[in-house]
């Protein structure tokens, strides 16, 4: 009998220890949070001169992947103690198991990650813990070295969580051969109306779409038109803005496009890339970083492509807007949170290697340092020729701030259901306006009427 | 003798250590995270909060009502369309063997690859419309459209697990004797009538097995609608499984994605019990 009350006892205790294990972590440090890395076994994590091997761990996706490995390599002339693996996963599979990662205290989670600016703010509020700061480590002195949009991103009341990477300032990417074909002179595109008109024109003539859009998933276009006019989903105190005359008239625009049979739909992000080698859309609005796609998937296209800014909504309006742009933040429970540091200061930095994730990956650098390289100026040739940095680099100082809230990814969620229904015939107004009835009841936020 | 008594518990431990610590500590907390408000790392205790905020979620209400119109039409097309390959196979008397295997290879599929291909087969200029407006008619919105998408899943999943509610009842009429059919043959009644008068009953058990398993399966519904159409258009498609792993995941607030999870707990345990009450009454 008390043999197997104390085997009982025993098991018991067993399950608690290792249940504890599993779920426990409010320390961020604690031992059981090992990265999922097989770290140099020596702890070095000390700031003495202790030159032990470490290696980190970073999560990335696409060419920011190749970016990061090209810098370290470059960060290992002068620290050769220094080795990244680099894991290179999806997008969303990077934010499902940094969210998993931070709700079980940081477990397995690697030592760099990379963020998109839009999540920063939600993941700072969800986790207030769960990211260095940056700004203790000494990223302060940077600041001035990126433009405010970019700092009001990375940053949480004065505090740096995250260091600035690529922008996405935005234009439309275009085949001139289609244009040719058509007899379509991009030049004298300058608002939406001309668009239009230049779409009906080139679908007639050609049969090739506009742009393509995942009309029932995503809402890209849509978000590149209401930053172009100055708002977004949320005002900067954060009220929602969907009754926004001017987010109506973004909606009222992507309709315009839809209902004469000009948008392509497609599937996703390889839908969108797809139709970008098939040549079955004209143009494809985004942001810079789509060069690095282009060059990418549809080499035998070189010299057929070219860039031109979104149109305006009237003539002489603003045609800057940006879309994407990411940062890279270091979860508090690395164990290398110093190494990971340097490395990535000296990546966010150093103009030579922002440089370099232009060049060779598109990734448009925030950095301002960056802008005074000759690349700047340059002609680039997979698209006839183009100064198409000149072009985007010149966009940078007019695009308004978006505001993302910790309540983005909600928002999003709603303004994609809108889009869904305006698709399927509904009224814009009527179908933003229910949204954010939706929207209000999720987030507890208040509506702006107009 | 006494000594030894430990010893079985000894080999059990493994086991029932990995259950604990996979199992019932994850049921237990996620209990109590459904009595907690906040959002990732910080949880703050609200009582019955989540479980109000249920009863006026909107969204909730439209993924639990989608994720009954799939069951409700799915399920029951499915095990009847299973029932009858599986008797069809079952009177066959050659190439039985290369049927059953391709009927059941969906079950096995990977599930993204599957997916995938139905996403590309679906798509607005897949396959499927090529084919239909080849034979002259319209093409279908079915990932676009609220109705169609519905369909689109049903479709998805009626394809992959058709084989594998076949396969058990093939199992299942391998007891069936056949001096039953014999019986009913001698006394004029055609396949059909056997079907429905032996075959149907003498499998009543596993169509109830059967049936349960479908249920939880449909109730905890998420790959599907999550590579298809991810939940739209406009919730359209959305389940409540998928509900809450946006709620958890998307939005971290993991204390209402409790709550929704312990509400498929409680449908999961009531549906099968009427399932077992309706059917099961006689064994």
């Amino acid at each position: 009998m008390s043999k197997s009350w104390k085997l009982f006892v025993w098991l018991l205790a067993a399950v608690l220890v290792l249940s504890a294990c599993g779920g426990g972590g409010k320390s961020s440090s604690s031992g059981a949070s090992g990265g999922s890395s097989s770290s140099s076994s020596s702890s070095s994590s000390s700031s003495g001169d202790a030159q032990d091997p470490v290696e980190l761990t970073a999560w990335a996706w696409n060419v920011n992947v190749g970016a990061l490995n090209e810098a370290i390599a470059m960060y290992q002339k002068d620290h050769p103690h220094v080795s990244l693996k680099v894991e290179d996963i999806g997008r969303l599979d990077v934010y499902d198991k940094l969210s998993t990662g931070l709700a079980a205290g940081g477990a397995g989670l690697p030592d760099i990650v990379l963020v998109e600016d839009d999540r920063i703010h939600g993941y700072l509020d969800a986790f207030p813990n769960g990211f260095a700061n940056l700004s203790e480590l000494g990223f302060d002195q940077y600041a001035d070295l990126f433009p405010d949009f970019k700092k009001n991103l990375t940053s949480l009341d004065g505090v740096f969580y995250a260091m600035p990477f690529d922008s996405g300032p935005t234009g439309m990417f275009y085949r001139r051969d289609i244009f040719e074909q058509a007899g379509v002179n991009p030049d004298s595109i300058e608002t939406w109306d001309d668009f239009f008109n230049a779409a009906l024109e080139i679908k007639n003539k050609t049969g090739v779409y506009a742009f393509p859009a995942d009309k029932f998933k995503d809402d890209a276009n849509f978000r590149m038109m209401m930053n172009q006019l100055g708002v977004y989903y949320f005002d900067k105190d954060g009220n929602i803005d969907f009754k926004n005359p001017k987010v109506i008239q973004a909606m009222n625009n992507m309709k315009r496009f839809g209902d004469a049979d000009l948008v392509k739909d497609v599937n996703g992000w390889d839908g969108t890339v797809s139709a970008t080698v098939d040549g079955s859309v004209a143009t494809i609005p985004f942001g810079a970083w789509y060069y690095g796609t282009i060059i990418d998937q549809a080499k035998e296209t070189e010299g057929k492509w070219g860039v031109f800014l979104l149109p305006a909504f009237e003539k002489g309006g603003n045609r800057a807007a940006n879309l994407g742009g990411s940062s890279w933040m270091i979860p508090a429970s690395s164990k290398h949170k110093e190494e990971a540091y340097q490395f990535m200061a000296f990546f966010s930095t150093t103009p030579e290697v922002q440089i370099m994730a232009m060049e060779k990956y598109g990734l448009f650098p925030s950095l301002l340092t960056a802008y005074d390289s000759p690349l700047f100026t340059s002609e680039v040739s997979f698209f006839g020729g183009q100064k198409i940095w000149q072009l985007f680099s010149e966009e940078m100082p007019d695009i308004p701030t978006p505001y993302y809230t910790k309540d983005y990814a909600i928002a999003f969620d709603e303004a994609v259901k809108a889009q869904a229904d305006v698709f399927n015939g509904k009224d814009p107004a009527q179908a933003l306006a229910e949204a954010a009835e939706r929207l209000a009841s999720r987030t507890g936020r208040a509506v702006n009427e107009y | 003798m006494r000594t030894k008594a430990h010893v079985p518990y000894l080999f059990l431990m493994p086991a029932i250590v990995l259950f604990s610590v996979f199992t019932v500590y994850p049921i237990v907390y996620s209990f109590l995270l459904s009595f907690q408000t906040g959002a990732g790392g910080n949880m703050k205790y609200a009582g019955l909060a989540n479980y109000r905020r249920l009863l006026e979620d909107s969204i909730f209400w439209k993924s639990l009502s989608n994720t009954f119109i799939i069951l409700a039409v799915q399920v029951p097309v499915m095990l009847f369309l299973a029932l009858v390959l599986a008797s069809m196979l079952h009177s066959l008397v050659r190439g039985r063997a290369f049927f059953r295997i391709s009927f059941f290879m969906p079950a096995v599929t990977a599930l993204v690859s599957y997916s995938i291909i139905f996403s590309l087969m679906l798509a607005g200029d897949g396959l499927v419309n090529q084919l239909l407006e080849a034979v002259g008619l319209k093409a279908v919105p079915w990932l676009s459209h609220p109705v169609w998408a519905k369909a689109a899943i049903i479709l998805a999943l009626t394809w992959r697990w058709t084989g594998y509610n076949m396969m058990i009842y093939l199992a299942g009429m391998q007891n069936i004797p056949d001096s039953l059919y014999e019986a009913a043959s001698i006394d004029g009644a055609g396949k059909i009538r056997q079907f429905f008068t032996i075959t149907i009953p003498q499998l009543r058990p596993i169509i109830l097995l059967t049936a349960i398993l479908s249920t939880i399966g449909t109730l905890q519904l998420f790959d599907e609608p999550y590579t298809l159409t991810r939940g739209g258009p406009s919730d359209a498609t959305l389940t409540i499984w998928m509900y809450l792993y946006q709620t958890g995941f998307r939005y971290f607030d993991f204390g209402y994605a409790s709550t929704l999870a312990y509400v498929i707990v409680v449908l999961i345990a009531v549906l099968s019990f009427v399932q077992f009450r309706i059917t099961g009454g006689k064994d």
